[in-house]
């Protein structure tokens, strides 16, 4: 089976939100509380010696992912063809009657919730849409740094390699996530 | 036009090739999903490389174009001005009463009570400021001033050192430097031409070393950079002077350079080794004013020096200082000294422009042609143009200008710093100004809250007989004006956007969408009101693309206009990557410097016959009233710096919520000076001199320097009954003042921090 994965090179990110900001206004997302493409940063050190890093956090598309487990309805579901992790929001009964069950199994907090009462999962579809058309997600096509990348996993495997961890990202390898990074380095 | 490539499901979807062109470093490629009439998506460039690939905020677009704020029909002011009270009018009757008051003003007073209060709002060559120039000036024309914020001091040092604005290579060049210093210079937020940070990353990845020099641990210094090196602000000047101290001292500098292609050195050196005023200005010395240590200034200057080819990128921002000229003089002279000009990887810093295909074909590379100044008596014309401002045409130049140079900005006869402005309309001729002000023209400009001291301008401006602006929203300025002329957004009409500073392109801008509400374009406006002025005939009376074509057809690097229409962008191709004086480097006796001298000015004899002790003719470190080490300092001890931050462009963008979301508002703060004054992150605070009060929430953060506090420049400001800013407006506190080379201080100001309120508990059941 294909799986469909990120890479994200670090050393590059500069934390400027166009992936962000772009993957709102594709996937029509107001302002609040629902990221399906988030931007962290990590920072550390005193003045004058700092480090600072960003990560962006979407859904990792994870091997064996433990959201479709948790949920009580059979919502989340992992396409045969190419390994994307797709909600039926139809299914979702919402987080207040289900009690966040996915949100609370991944380690990435990746399903994202409206602050509507009971309001029903919705997460990163890897722009299936664009995917199914042959173009690139909306994050990789905007990041005016080339900082992102997505592509079956041997392919970006073979392109930069496999390292499974960077700055702010702990592997996971019982449940596989479907993400290699160029770290940056302290 | 319509994208006919586009992979679109629904046939009524149209993409619409436009652009990006607000007042920022970008102009990219937008791409316009349109449905039934509205924008639905929005897209950037796919197509070949380099690609211009818009940022955060050409991508949130759309939420700006329907914003619930935008302004609908035309207003009148029924309040006081800046309480924001206003009732709807119609298009007839406000430009009835423009057009009266206008006219009104020009027969009581002159033209020159006519104040143009232009901005950068728009960065299109066809709406924003041109057609409100071009009518201004059909009816007699109006007081005009001069001066960017941005860049003056640059601009000002650019001219006198090497005689114009080109002195940028391009970014692809980068590649084949071994050391770049990004001083004061933050593309990663500032962009500075759509690939710089990518091309940036790429030159590190490839092995080049990058440093920061900067208060702040921006951005740029933090993923782009190998290593930062914090300094004070305003003693950049210092820090450089120390660098040429070493340079020199070593004998590092490469003298074959400095005897074939420059003027001065030696009364430089002089200055340096402390020959001509006892002090030498060694690393030591620039350690007490800069806090770098001494050793970190030694090594900085050998690895420059010793790194050819090595690329100083002075930045704009420590040039908008008091005295910010002094410190791109002291940048351009390092480039020089180190032989590090006009050779790939290589920069030679100034103004920094690397491609304008209007100014090359002038000032750069003529043959044997002396330079002359825009406003040199030499040049007077005998009959004005159309385009040609009355008020001051054929004025002798102002003297302080370089005005036997060319290819500046500024015209020389213009008479009034745009940062004085508010003392020209509150003390005009009385107080030796050369006009008395009874109306401002204000358009693509949030004046009021972008230039210094908003407490004086709200005094100004209440103090006119007449305001009117063309805008679209209700900023801080609009509140003041008595006619508000809702203007319409760039997706809502045609243009063309020239790049900004480096790169070879163009972007045009096709309409997307048509006017949202009673809203019309710039030109539409100035069209329908010229009428009522009395104007007969006027090129704004052709139709947009007409007047485009027109605009446009000098611009032979334009090879097809069509196409660029068609594809939403002209990609120049150029032989190889832009290198400023690489002609002038490689064969001198035919194509010297466009300086008076026909070399690089470390001394300049043009700025030496001001015989201004505050302007040197070598560049020089000066200490202000306003500076760390005055008196004032003890009663305000932060040093308060504005930059630009990544959500907004100016103030433009301020009400967009998907920017407005990733990064709140707050004055950063180092943990040293919050902990003093028991302030934490996310308390309110105030901020203020004698100029005013700003209340905002802290960010208490290791990333700035000790003693500096950053409020980003562009929030709208939003006064309480009291007249304390809680909106966080920096240039409530900033300086009205300029530098003898024309330098707004937007960052020399003075301020205390004291804790207004903690941080209120999240809200708990």
């Amino acid at each position: 089976m294909t799986q469909i994965g990120f890479y994200f090179d670090q050393t590059r990110c500069t934390g400027c939100f166009t992936c962000s900001v772009a993957c709102k206004d594709w996937h029509d997302i107001p302002a609040g509380p629902i990221n399906w493409i988030r931007i962290n940063s990590i920072e550390r050190g005193n003045f004058p010696k700092l480090f600072l890093a960003y990560l962006t956090i979407t859904c990792n598309h994870c091997a064996d992912p433990p959201c479709i487990k948790a949920c009580p309805k059979s919502a989340i579901n992992k396409r045969e063809k190419d390994g994307i992790v797709i909600v039926d929001r139809e299914k979702c009964v919402g987080k207040d009657e289900c009690g966040f069950k996915c949100l609370k199994v991944c380690p990435w907090d990746s399903p994202q919730f409206s602050n509507e009462f009971n309001s029903k999962m919705e997460k990163c579809d890897l722009c299936v849409d664009r995917l199914e058309k042959g173009q690139q997600t909306i994050c990789v096509e905007a990041c005016p740094m080339y900082a992102l990348d997505v592509g079956p996993m041997e392919k970006l495997q073979e392109k930069y390699g496999n390292i499974v961890e960077t700055e702010g990202f702990l592997n996971n390898d019982k449940i596989n996530p479907s993400i290699i990074f160029k770290p940056k380095k302290t | 036009m319509v994208n006919d490539k586009a992979d679109v499901d629904d046939i009524s979807e149209k993409v619409i090739n436009t652009g990006c062109c607000h007042d920022c470093g970008g102009r990219c490629v937008l791409k316009a999903h349109v449905k039934n009439g509205r924008i639905t998506r929005i897209e950037s460039d796919t197509d070949s490389e380099p690609q211009l690939r818009a940022c955060l905020r050409g991508r949130a677009y759309r939420q700006r174009v329907y914003s619930d704020e935008r302004l609908k029909y035309p207003l009148r002011r029924v309040g006081e001005r800046g309480e924001g009270k206003f009732e709807k009018i119609s298009w007839e009757e406000a430009l009835n009463h423009v057009a009266s008051n206008i006219l009104e003003i020009k027969e009581k007073y002159g033209n020159s009570a006519i104040l143009f209060v232009p901005g950068g709002g728009n960065q299109g060559m066809l709406h924003g400021v041109t057609p409100v120039g071009l009518m201004l000036n059909q009816i007699g024309g109006y007081t005009r001033m001069w001066g960017a914020p941005s860049y003056e001091g640059a601009l000002f040092a650019s001219m006198a050192t090497y005689g114009t604005m080109m002195t940028g290579n391009a970014r692809d060049d980068l590649l084949n430097s071994n050391l770049i210093i990004m001083w004061g210079w933050n593309p990663a937020n500032t962009v500075w031409d759509p690939g710089t940070s990518l091309w940036l990353a790429r030159a590190r990845e490839k092995g080049t070393k990058i440093i920061a020099v900067d208060p702040i641990f921006t951005d740029s210094a933090a993923v782009l950079a190998d290593d930062w090196i914090p300094i004070r602000p305003g003693t950049d000047t210092a820090m450089l002077i120390a660098m040429a101290n070493v340079i020199i001292t070593e004998k590092l500098q490469d003298q074959q350079f400095i005897d074939k292609y420059t003027v001065g050195f030696d009364l430089y050196k002089d200055y340096v080794l402390g020959r001509e005023d006892g002090q030498p200005k060694t690393p030591r010395w620039a350690e007490e004013i800069t806090t770098v240590p001494e050793k970190i200034i030694i090594k900085l200057a050998r690895e420059y020096a010793t790194s050819k080819p090595a690329a100083l990128i002075a930045g704009w921002g420590p040039a908008r200082t008091t005295f910010g000229e002094q410190y791109s003089r002291a940048a351009n002279v390092l480039c020089a000294i180190t032989g590090n000009i006009g050779i790939n990887g290589g920069y030679a810093s100034g103004f920094m422009r690397a491609y304008y295909s209007r100014e090359s074909r002038s000032s750069v590379g003529k043959k044997k042609e002396g330079p002359i100044g825009r406003g040199n008596e030499k040049i007077k014309r005998k009959k004005p143009r159309p385009q040609d401002n009355l008020v001051d045409f054929n004025a002798p130049p102002r003297k302080d200008a370089l005005y036997k140079l060319r290819g500046g900005t500024n015209p020389a006869s213009t008479r009034v710093h745009f940062n004085d402005y508010y003392n020209l309309i509150l003390q005009g001729t009385k107080g030796g100004y050369p006009a008395d002000i009874k109306m401002a023209y204000i358009c693509g400009t949030n004046r009021l809250n972008q230039y210094s001291n908003v407490n004086k301008g709200i005094k100004a401006l209440k103090s006119l007989e007449f305001i009117v602006t063309h805008e679209q929203f209700m900023n801080p300025t609009a509140k003041f004006a008595d006619i508000i002329l809702p203007a319409n957004t760039f997706m809502e009409r045609n243009d063309i956007a020239v790049p900004w500073l480096g790169s070879p392109y163009y972007i045009y801008l096709n309409k997307a969408i048509d006017s949202l509400y009673e809203s019309k374009s710039d030109l539409e406006i100035c069209r329908e009101l010229s009428k009522k002025l009395g104007i007969k005939s006027s090129l704004l009376d052709l139709p947009e693309d007409q007047i485009l074509r027109i605009f446009t057809s000098p611009r032979k690097d334009i090879k097809s206009y069509d196409k660029m229409k068609k594809n939403g962008y002209c990609k120049v191709e150029v032989e190889e990557p832009f290198v400023a004086f690489k002609k002038q480097i490689k064969d001198p006796e035919n194509f010297p410097f466009p300086t008076i001298s026909g070399k690089i000015e470390i001394y300049c004899e043009h700025i030496a016959e001001k015989n201004n002790p505050l302007m040197p003719a070598i560049p020089k470190y000066l200490s202000h009233g306003e500076h760390y080490d005055s008196l004032l300092a003890e009663k305000y001890p932060l040093q308060l710096i504005t930059p630009h931050n990544k959500r907004r462009t100016h103030s433009s963008l301020h009400n967009v919520p998907w920017l407005e979301e990733i990064e709140p508002h707050a004055a950063w703060i180092n943990p040293i000076d919050a902990s003093i004054r028991s302030i934490r992150s996310g308390d309110l605070v105030d901020i203020f001199n004698d100029r005013g009060r700003v209340r905002i929430p802290a960010k208490v953060t290791e990333r700035i320097s000790p003693g500096v506090l950053c409020v980003y420049q562009g929030e709208w400001y939003n006064p309480d009954e009291n007249g304390i800013d809680l909106g966080g407006c920096a240039n409530v506190l900033t300086q009205d003042s300029y530098s003898p080379g024309g330098a707004f201080p937007l960052n020399s100001s003075l301020v205390e921090a004291e804790l207004y309120q903690k941080k209120q508990p999240e809200g708990k059941l």
